[in-house]
């Protein structure tokens, strides 16, 4: 993938996951309890 | 070949550089934490006056919410109750993870230590107490692994372990200006 393109993805990945994040909580929880999962594994 | 791997792993850094910064952004300012994420001061709820409740009911309770006063921010906590007096824990306090995850002990730690729990929707000012030897750690420890380890059999010896090695911080929530441990 050209450098512009990529450029683009990442800025239209960026905008669509934060409005995800901030509007559907269910999605922002379901991240956090995977977080947990992966801090309370990796973090012995 | 390496151009698309390079790029593959930057959006996955990007992923995870997002969430977080979103999430983090996102609570730090709200009334109470989310489920992992710190919240800014609680503001609803009563706020206690008069003696203490008997703490018994809280082992009912899996988390109660907990803000530190300086630097203001809150989160959710497992809690304790243990010879009449409350207790929450901070583990992982020797990994680099945990570190970062739980900063707010060191701050409780080295600051003043004052902070409110909110419980059942109840507010109550207390004073954050670490306690790390003393009789009390037997029955915090008993109490914290059938809470929270069901009970299995060699859960207190490793919680005990985990407290006396340092892994594990407890913090009494004392009445603010009388702490009420014996250490």
């Amino acid at each position: 993938m050209k450098t512009k393109s990529y450029l683009i993805l990442c800025a239209v990945i960026t905008i669509v996951w934060v409005a995800t994040l901030t509007l559907v909580p269910a999605v922002s929880d379901t991240v956090e309890q995977l977080m947990i999962g992966f801090l309370s594994t990796y973090a012995q | 070949m390496l151009r698309i791997v390079l790029q593959v792993i930057g959006i996955v850094v990007l992923f995870g550089a997002v969430t977080i910064i979103t999430l983090k952004i996102d609570n730090m300012d709200e009334d109470g934490p989310s489920i992992l994420f710190p919240g800014g001061e609680l503001v609803t709820g009563e706020l206690h006056s008069g003696p203490d409740p008997d703490w018994r009911f809280t082992d009912d309770i899996p988390v109660i919410e907990l803000q530190l006063d300086n630097p203001m921010s809150s989160r959710r906590i497992f809690i304790m109750e243990s010879d009449g007096k409350v207790y929450v824990p901070s583990g992982y306090m020797q990994s680099f993870l945990g570190r970062l995850w739980k900063d707010w002990a060191f701050q409780a730690a080295e600051g003043d230590g004052l902070a409110v729990a909110r419980i059942n929707g109840i507010r109550y000012e207390r004073q954050l107490i670490r306690i790390s030897e003393g009789e009390s750690i037997d029955g915090i420890a008993r109490k914290m692994a059938t809470k929270y380890s069901g009970g299995a059999p060699d859960a207190v010896a490793n919680i005990k372990k985990s407290i006396s090695d340092g892994d594990t911080w407890i913090f009494e929530l004392a009445p603010r200006g009388g702490a009420t441990n014996e250490n």
